[in-house]
């Protein structure tokens, strides 16, 4: 990889063309310390590689001059949101003790300044691990906000203003993405995701427009601690992308649970009052809300890192263009994650880091591998899916599929009196017997999705499935006990049954 | 292999059922629920109309069963079944007249598989069952069997109720508030547990009864190789199956007769203040977290040093030191020798070490026995074990060729998906043309202790003592959610690799959700997949199973390089290479 370096050099304009000869300041210098320009940065150190990193200051709610070690994932996205989940996944769980024996006070007093203190405390103690391991892994740290200003130059702000220039063989853009706001009269009245994790006050009605998983997870957190909650959505059912049948069930197990579901709907207006946000949505119904989330996707993060000026292609979004091997169109520079807006998902910006280490440093060219990512919404109760769905396996198979499907109310409900079924899909190709896709909406589905995930990724067949013997009793079992086929696809398309 | 052929034949015949079966689901009733599938009944149950449902459940089968029913009809089971040919003593009579082709003694989950199975064939089945009791006898039991009435799913519905005191504690630091600290109903928890049971045994009756399987209440006796006798009234069957299952064992020591077993533990009139637990296996250590996690003061008497034996080392541990951190108080390396009561009432155990007074209960997990007496299996010549166990071949088949048996009762795997497994298999056997047996490679299994373990494959133990060379993987960590609630929580796992092959032996888990994470790797575990396999799988995140596909770097590499007949401190001194 040496040689590619090298390349660079030429192409570039950096003056000296002795190449032997050329100093820099670092191998790699990463713009992002979040979840992949960490991993990059630890895995080139570790390769023997000498690695700058530059992050923005600390702070919950990122902005254009703020951020914070530990990205995202740590400090505005998985984390903080799995913490609110499960401290509003109690709100249902204390109504399920009663049958069970349980005697609790009619009313259990949620404190949100509580839990938003505790969750604080909880990442502000993972963004200094994060630094821990940036120092132990020899990474050198900066603070403040990264440019480039070449296609060997990065430019750091720092904090008091001073601007310092470094050099590096090889420059990654982690920069990340952030929440975007549609231009709506009002808009500056709602709050974004960013937000959300650290409001003051929680919300008594909250109005959520949106209908992917950062939505549904909020109306899930909102409504568990207790809130009225409006979700309102473009599509006939939330979280597009995702098995048409498994959108229905969360879209059930949502109204189930008391969020009020308004699809097919998008918002024209907000307006200040005396009682809270007016919200007018395009069916000409108005909401009175304390809270009006957008959750209505995410830019990368590309602005004002100076890309244009080096040369580095972005696409229409702001997305940096990559190859497979994460490299962009300037051969010493690369990006991951977010930023490059392939597969927005921490574990694939980590896989993308380690392979650019390994590429790049470890003489080992590496290309991501895209295919079977498993992933999680954190709904109440969750989806969790890995491979195909049906509407992608009818398109992409070449003969008949075999669906699996299991309805279930789980055994927890049964004293509990929730009504509320557990549903398990296996997407299945008939002349292979392989399994092509798996889904699960239900309690515990993205801790039993990452074992099926292996399955899937090499290649399983229905059989192997079947061979399992079961662990009783457990939600998971169903997986490897789905005698009967539910329905059989043609070829050619369309379902026999519509169910 | 004969076997070879027939295989052939099976597999279309399995294809065209399939399309039987596609074709009965295309009807019209269907189009009013969700989704339909043969359901393995110990555990949950479709919300849908149950009418619908056994309206389906038969239809299935009946269009699948009556194929088979004709295929049997020109290839007859003596002759195509490799080990009944010569010995099959059904097969060599083929004019006699029997009122059943299998008749079953014990509806739990292994005979009421086989015999539904058995009839979704085309065969026709009896199956026979004692009465309904959530304490079983000699002379009571119920349709359902240990798993859903004295087993699993009772046990389970406790780990529930009691799994929420700790839920209660993690909730105050996420900012729920309680004005006045959660009390435990104990009568409110029995009476909805005992409306299920009633509900499962209700199902699983009708479920017999909608696969056309006749219910015969009563206690069965073998009579001769083909006759069953149940209340004096005499059944003639060509095949007979034993799944009567097992039942706990308390040993005779003084004052035995003080104590409970689980059965009378998962339906006491009161809960205990101060109970004893005798044993240390998995039946010991779920009850103790139930009793504790329900506030009793609970004690556990173990012989040995440690919890569950047979299980992982490290497992062993963890669970152990993670119990004892939520009150449970260990006794390790102390036998009972005796019962007392006093004069107040209570209890007092009396041990090779001392005595602890003061319980209300004492409970007794010393293991279960198989139900085998008075059946009379000795009198037709049926070979048991030492421990009462029914002796059989591969094929569940006991030394009397026409009597075959699956479940507890043989004593093998005694679990319930591997009761059903047999009882599949056996029906496969018998009457789909298809000698099939069990496999009793990786299975998965989990303890419902707090926390709960699961795990599927080789042990550490067994790994090096059948491969040598193996790569040991491990990780220790503190969950999120303990993270937040303060509480002294954490996750051990476990990956065993074959140093050689790569491929993954063994993996084992202790902390939450275990059961329910173990499940998926068990498919990976099976397929025989590799380390490799695992690495190359992409977490989902922030969950505590992508840890088990991000292990990294080996704990130790255990190296049959050292002398033959190392000791577990030499394995422990290879840690960190």
């Amino acid at each position: 990889m040496a040689s590619l370096g090298r390349k660079m050099l030429i192409d570039g304009e950096v003056e000296n063309s002795n190449e032997g000869d050329v100093h820099y300041d670092f191998d790699l210098f990463v713009i992002g310390a979040g979840s992949g320009g960490v991993r990059a940065a630890r895995f080139s150190a570790q390769s023997g590689a000498k690695v700058g990193i530059c992050e923005l200051p600390f702070h919950p709610i990122s902005s254009e001059v703020v951020g914070g070690v530990g990205g995202t994932c740590v400090i505005r996205g998985c984390v903080p949101k799995k913490i609110l989940v499960y401290g509003a996944a109690f709100g249902p769980e204390l109504e399920d003790a009663r049958n069970y024996g349980w005697e609790l006070n009619e009313r259990i007093d949620f404190n949100w300044k509580k839990l938003l203190h505790k969750k604080t405390e909880e990442i502000v103690r993972l963004n200094g691990i994060y630094k821990r391991l940036l120092s132990n892994a020899g990474v050198k740290l900066f603070e403040g906000e990264g440019r480039v200003v070449g296609p060997n130059e990065v430019e750091v702000t720092q904090l008091d203003g001073t601007k310092i220039i470094y050099s590096a063989k090889h420059i990654l853009i982690a920069t990340g993405s952030r929440a975007q706001r549609p231009a709506i009269s009002g808009q500056e009245l709602a709050i974004t995701s960013d937000e959300a994790l650290s409001l003051e006050e929680l919300p008594k009605r909250a109005v959520i427009l949106g209908g992917g998983y950062i939505a549904v997870e909020f109306a899930s957190i909102w409504r568990g601690m207790g809130a009225t909650v409006d979700l309102c959505f473009r599509k006939e059912l939330p979280l597009r992308g995702f098995d048409d049948e498994m959108r229905a069930v969360v879209a059930r197990n949502l109204e189930g649970r008391g969020i009020h579901m308004h699809p097919q709907t998008t918002l024209t207006e907000l307006v200040k009052t005396e009682e809270g946000i007016k919200v007018r949505t395009d069916h000409g119904e108005e909401l009175i809300a304390d809270v009006v989330l957008f959750a209505t996707g995410r830019a990368p993060n590309t602005k004002r890192l100076n890309l244009e000026a080096v040369g580095v292609e972005l696409d229409k979004i702001g997305a940096i263009k990559v190859d497979e091997y994460s490299r962009t169109n300037i051969p010493s520079i690369w990006a991951i994650g977010d930023v490059t807006n392939r597969v927005n998902l921490t574990p694939v910006a980590l896989m993308e880091g380690t392979c650019v280490a390994k590429t790049v440093f470890g003489g080992q060219p590496t290309k991501p591998d895209y295919v079977h990512i498993p992933c999680a919404v954190f709904c109440i109760p969750p989806l969790s899916v890995v491979g195909l769905t049906e509407e992608q396996a009818i398109e992409q198979a070449n003969g008949e599929l075999l669906v699996f499907t299991s309805s279930f109310n789980p055994m927890k409900n049964t004293i509990s009196g929730r009504q509320e079924k557990t549903i398990m899909k296996l997407v299945v190709e008939a002349e292979t017997d392989k399994v092509l896709g798996a889904s699960m909406c239900g309690p515990d589905a993205p801790e039993i999705m990452q074992g099926i995930a292996i399955a899937l990724k090499c290649g399983a067949t229905k059989a192997q499935f079947d061979s399992t013997v079961g662990i009783h009793p457990s939600a998971a079992e169903e997986f490897v006990t789905m005698r009967s086929v539910t329905r059989r696809v043609d070829a050619a398309g369309k379902p026999r049954t519509n169910l | 292999m004969r076997t070879s052929s027939l295989g052939v034949g099976s597999k279309d015949r399995r294809r065209e059922e399939k399309r039987g079966m596609a074709t009965s689901l295309s009807t019209p009733k269907l189009g009013t629920t969700l989704t339909f599938q043969t359901l393995s009944l110990c555990k949950k149950f479709p919300n849908f109309p149950s009418y619908q449902f056994r309206t389906l459940d038969v239809g299935v089968f009946l269009s699948s069963g009556r194929w088979s029913h004709s295929f049997l009809r020109c290839r007859p089971i003596s002759t195509t079944t490799p080990r009944a040919e010569s010995t099959n003593g059904a097969g060599s009579e083929p004019d006699r007249n029997y009122d059943f082709d299998l008749f079953t003694i014990g509806a739990g989950s292994g005979g009421v598989r086989a015999s539904r199975f058995a009839a979704n064939f085309g065969a026709s089945v009896a199956v026979c069952e004692l009465p309904f009791s959530t304490v079983s006898s000699d002379i009571t039991g119920g349709v359902g069997g240990t798993c859903v009435l004295r087993g699993c799913v009772p046990k389970k519905l406790l780990v529930y109720a009691s799994k929420y005191s700790h839920e209660f504690e993690e909730s105050c630091s996420f900012g729920w508030n309680y004005e006045t600290e959660p009390k435990h109903d104990w009568s409110t928890l029995i009476a909805n547990k005992n409306a299920e049971l009633q509900r499962l045994n209700g199902i699983y009756k009708n479920i017999l009864k909608n696969a056309g399987v006749q219910l015969i209440e009563g206690r069965g006796k073998v009579v001769d190789p083909h006759t069953v006798n149940v209340n004096g009234k005499l059944y003639s069957a060509k095949n007979i199956l034993i799944s009567v299952g097992g039942r706990p064992f308390i040993p005779d020591i003084p004052g035995s007769e003080f104590a409970i077993d689980s059965d009378a533990a998962l339906d006491l009139p009161s809960k205990p203040t101060k109970i004893a637990i005798v044993g240390g296996g998995y039946i010991a250590v779920e009850f103790a977290g139930i009793f504790n996690g329900l506030s009793s003061e609970v004690h556990v008497f173990i012989r040995q040093k440690k919890v569950l034996r047979g299980f992982d080392e490290e497992i062993r541990d963890f669970v152990g030191e993670q119990m004892a951190l939520r009150g449970i108080e260990f006794h390790s390396e102390e036998s009972p020798q005796a019962v007392e009561k006093s004069s107040d009432g209570t209890f007092s155990l009396k041990t090779n070490k001392g005595t602890v007074d003061g319980f209300s209960h004492i409970m007794f997990a010393t293991g279960r026995k198989p139900n085998t007496r008075n059946l009379g299996l000795e009198d037709v010549g049926v070979k048991l074990t030492k421990n009462g166990a029914i002796e059989v071949d591969e094929y569940s088949r006991s030394s009397v060729p026409s009597i075959w048996a699956v479940g507890d009762a043989t004593d093998r795997v005694n679990l319930t998906p591997v009761a059903l497994m047999e009882g599949g298999a056996l029906a496969k056997t018998l009457f789909a043309n298809e000698p099939t047996r069990p496999d009793y490679r990786a299975i998965p299994s989990a303890v419902f202790s707090q926390p709960p373990i699961g795990q599927v494959g080789l042990t550490e133990e067994q790994a090096i003592k059948e491969y040598g060379d193996v790569d040991i993987f491990t990780a220790n960590f503190r969950p999120l959610k303990a993270t937040l609630s303060g509480l002294p929580d954490r996750v051990f796992m476990k990956l065993i690799v074959c140093a050689k092959t790569d491929i993954v032996l063994g993996l084992h888990m202790c902390g939450d959700d275990a059961p329910e994470i173990v499940q998926g790797f068990a498919v990976a575990v099976k397929s025989g997949l590799a380390k490799s396999d695992f690495d190359a799988t992409v977490g989902i995140h922030p969950t505590t199973a992508e840890e088990l596909v991000t292990m990294r770097t080996p704990t130790r590499k255990v190296r049959r390089s050292v002398p033959e007949g190392k000791t577990d401190s030499e394995i422990k001194a290879a840690a960190g290479v």
